[in-house]
C-alpha cells in the first residue's frame, strides 16, 4: 500500500508540472481526463463499494452542469459558488432517489437508474422557461486569455479529482466502509450483524451523487454551452463504468487508472480513426469484459500473465 | 370518439411493442441476461428491408424472412461464442458488455448508413380502412397481425416442440437440464437467436410504420425492458399483455399531457412499476408456474 502511495504522489506531482510543458491540446486531454476520473471514482463508492451497479450514475453530472448553467446565467452567481449547490443538489437527488430505488437489486437497480436519468433529461428538456430546452445554455465565458482558461480548468479539474479520491479513501478507511464493503458482499448478514442498511447505502449514493455533481459543475463552465443530450450523455455511463471494470471497483484508485487508460487510449484511436471510432470503443468495452473482468488490478497483482487471462475465461464461462 | 381512436391507435402500437418485448423477455428470463443491443438488432433488421426495398424494390412484408434468419444466425453466434464466455460473471459484467455490443452495432449502422431518418413507403403507405370518424392505416393493421401472429407461433413453439421444452426447462433448472441431455450451451445460444430474429422481424416492421435512424436503438430497448418488466419475464402472453398497457399508456399520455413529455411518462411508469411489483404485473417467476 505504502509504495502505491508514495507512486500516487508523484504521479501527482507530475500532473501539477505538466501544464507547463505541453501544448493547449494535451491540457484539454488531460482536463477530460481528470473530469473522467472524478465520475468514475465518484460513482464507484455505490458501484464498486457497495457493489450497487448504479448505470445512470452520470444524471448527477447533468443535474450538476445545470445547476452551475442555471444559477450562473439566471441568477449571476460566480462559479465558485455553484460547485456546493451542485454537490448539495446532487446529494439531495441521490437521497431523494435512493429511498425507493436502493430496495431493488441487480438488473432492476441497474435499469432503475437509467430510467430515472432519461426521466430527468426529459425534464430538463421540457423546463424551456428555466433550462433553454433542447436549444441548450451558453454560460457566461470566463475573462483571460486562452492560455489562462485552459491553465484554470485543468488545476479546478484536477483539485475536483483529487478530492473525489480523497474523499472515496476516507470512505474506504472508515468504519462506513466497512459496512459499505459488508453490504456488497451480504446484505442480510451485514443487517443482522446491526448495520442499518437503508441508510448506509443511501448515504453512500448521496456522496456519490454529490461528486459526480461537482465534476459536472465545472464541465459546464468549461464547455461554456450544454444541452440536454451532451450533459445526460448515455456513453458516458458506459464510458464511467468500463473505467471502474477496467481499474477494478474494489479499490480507491482503480477508477482513476481505469478512466487514465481509457480515456488516453480512445483519445488515441478518436485521432487516428474518426470514421469508426465509436466502433473500436464497443470492442474495447467487449474485450475487458471478456479478458480482465475483474480489473487490472485483480487479475494482475504480482505480475502479467496470459495464463490469469484464460483462469478468468474458464471461470466465467458457462 | 377521437379518444376511440387513440386507443385504437395504443393498441396497434402495442402489438409491435409486444413482438419488440418478447424476445427481450425470453432471452432475460432464460439466460438472466439483459441484452441492452436488442434496440440496436432490431435496427439492423429494418435496414435489411430498407436495403432490400430500395435496390432490388422487394416488398417490405416480404423482406421479413431475410431479416429473421440473418439475425438468427447472428444472435447465435454472439451467444454462443461470446455471451457464453461471461455468462456466470457479475450481472452488470453482462450490462456492461450488452451495452458495447450495442455502442458497437450503432456506431456500425452511423458509418455505414449515416445518421439521417429513412423510412420504406411503398405504394400502399397511405391507405387506411375507415369506419366512421376511424382512420386505420391498412400497414398498421398488417403490422399488429402480423406482431400478434408471430408472438402466438412463439408460445406454440415453446410449448409443443422439444427445442421449445427444452428451452423452458433450461430456465427452471440448469443442472437438471443438464441431467436429462439438455446442452445450456446450446439452448442459451438457440434462445438469443430467436430474440434476435425476433427482434429483426420487429425492425423490419418499424421500418414500414415510421422514420428511423441509428439513434433510436436505446429506445426501443427501453420499450422492449418495460414490456417484459409489465408482463413479467419470459412469458410470450405476458408481453402481449405488457406491449399492448404499454402502447395505449403511451398514446393516450401524449394525448392528454403532450407529445413532448410521452418518453418521460413511459419511464415514470417503468421505475414505478419496478419499485412497487418488480416481478411485473402477472406477477409471477419466470415459467415457474409451469412446474407445478
Amino acid at each position: 500500500m505504502k509504495k502505491s502511495v508514495i507512486l500516487f504522489f508523484i504521479f501527482i506531482a507530475i500532473l501539477v508540472i505538466l501544464p507547463f510543458l505541453v501544448s493547449g491540446y494535451w491540457l484539454r486531454v488531460l482536463t477530460q481526463t481528470f473530469m473522467f476520473a472524478a465520475i468514475a471514482t465518484g460513482s464507484n463508492i455505490i458501484i464498486g463499494f457497495t457493489g450497487y451497479p448504479a448505470f445512470g450514475n452520470i444524471a448527477f453530472f447533468g443535474i450538476g452542469a445545470y445547476v452551475t448553467g442555471v444559477l450562473m446565467t439566471k441568477y449571476n452567481f460566480s462559479f465558485l459558488l455553484t460547485l456546493p449547490l451542485c454537490a448539495l443538489s446532487g446529494f439531495l437527488i441521490a437521497t431523494l432517489l435512493g429511498l425507493p430505488l436502493l430496495r431493488l437489486k441487480g438488473h432492476y437497480f441497474a435499469i432503475a437508474t437509467i430510467g430515472v436519468m432519461e426521466a430527468i433529461k426529459e425534464i430538463v428538456d421540457n423546463m424551456t422557461e428555466i433550462t433553454g430546452g433542447g436549444m441548450g445554455l451558453t454560460l457566461p465565458i470566463m475573462e483571460g486569455e486562452p492560455a489562462y482558461i485552459y491553465k484554470f480548468f485543468y488545476y479546478a479539474i484536477l483539485l475536483i479529482m483529487l478530492l473525489t479520491i480523497a474523499v472515496a479513501f476516507l470512505i474506504f478507511r472508515s468504519k462506513f466502509g466497512y459496512a459499505l464493503r459488508a453490504i456488497r458482499i451480504d446484505e442480510d448478514a451485514a443487517s443482522v450483524m446491526g448495520i442499518n442498511t437503508s441508510l448506509f447505502k443511501t448515504i453512500s449514493w448521496a456522496i456519490s451523487g454529490a461528486l459526480v455533481g461537482i465534476a459536472g459543475g465545472a464541465y459546464a463552465y468549461w464547455l461554456t454551452y450544454i444541452d440536454p443530450s451532451t450533459v445526460f450523455e448515455t456513453s458516458y455511463s458506459v464510458k464511467m463504468f468500463a473505467m471502474i471494470l477496467l481499474g477494478g471497483g474494489t479499490t480507491v484508485l482503480g477508477p482513476m487508472i481505469g478512466a487514465f487508460i481509457l480515456e488516453l487510449v480512445s483519445e488515441f484511436v478518436w485521432s487516428k480513426f474518426i470514421e469508426i471510432h465509436g466502433m473500436i470503443l464497443g470492442m474495447l468495452i467487449i474485450l475487458i469484459v471478456i479478458f480482465i473482468p475483474k480489473g487490472l488490478f485483480e487479475t494482475f497483482k504480482g505480475g502479467f500473465s496470459f495464463r490469469k487471462i484464460i483462469i478468468n475465461l474458464r471461470e466465467n464461462k458457462l | 370518439m377521437i379518444i376511440l381512436q387513440v386507443l385504437l391507435n395504443g393498441i396497434l402500437l402495442g402489438g409491435f411493442y409486444a413482438l419488440i418485448g418478447v424476445g427481450f423477455s425470453l432471452v432475460w428470463g432464460v439466460t438472466n441476461i439483459i441484452n441492452l443491443a436488442h434496440g440496436a438488432i432490431a435496427l439492423l433488421g429494418a435496414y435489411i428491408t430498407l436495403f432490400l426495398f430500395q435496390y432490388y424494390g422487394v416488398d417490405p412484408f416480404l423482406s421479413l424472412p431475410f431479416s429473421f434468419i440473418p439475425l438468427f444466425i447472428f444472435g447465435y453466434i454472439l451467444q454462443r461464442y461470446l455471451l457464453n464466455l461471461v455468462v456466470k460473471a457479475q450481472i452488470f459484467m453482462l450490462l456492461i458488455l450488452t451495452f458495447g455490443i450495442e455502442i458497437f452495432l450503432v456506431n456500425f449502422m452511423t458509418t455505414f448508413f449515416s445518421a439521417d431518418f429513412r423510412s420504406v413507403t411503398p405504394d400502399y403507405a397511405g391507405e387506411s380502412l375507415i369506419i366512421g370518424d376511424i382512420v386505420i392505416p391498412y400497414i398498421r393493421l398488417a403490422v399488429f397481425a402480423i406482431c400478434i401472429l408471430i408472438t402466438l407461433l412463439l408460445s406454440l413453439f415453446l410449448n409443443k416442440t422439444w427445442t421449445g421444452k427444452a428451452i423452458k426447462a433450461t430456465s427452471l433448472d440448469i443442472d437438471a437440464a443438464m441431467m436429462v441431455g439438455i446442452n445450456p450451451a446450446k439452448i442459451f445460444a438457440i434462445t438469443f437467436a430467436i430474440a434476435s430474429g425476433l427482434a429483426g422481424v420487429a425492425g423490419s416492421l418499424f421500418s414500414l410504420t415510421q422514420a428511423f435512424s441509428p439513434s433510436m436503438a436505446g429506445s426501443l430497448t427501453l420499450r422492449a425492458f418495460i414490456v417484459s418488466i409489465l408482463g413479467g419475464l419470459g412469458r410470450v402472453e405476458g408481453a402481449l399483455l405488457g406491449g399492448i398497457i404499454l402502447g395505449i399508456v403511451e398514446t393516450l399520455s401524449s394525448y392528454i399531457i403532450g407529445e413532448s413529455y410521452k418518453n418521460a411518462i413511459t419511464l415514470a411508469i417503468m421505475v414505478l412499476v419496478l419499485v412497487i411489483k418488480p416481478t411485473g404485473i402477472l406477477g409471477k417467476k419466470y415459467f415457474a408456474e409451469v412446474k407445478h
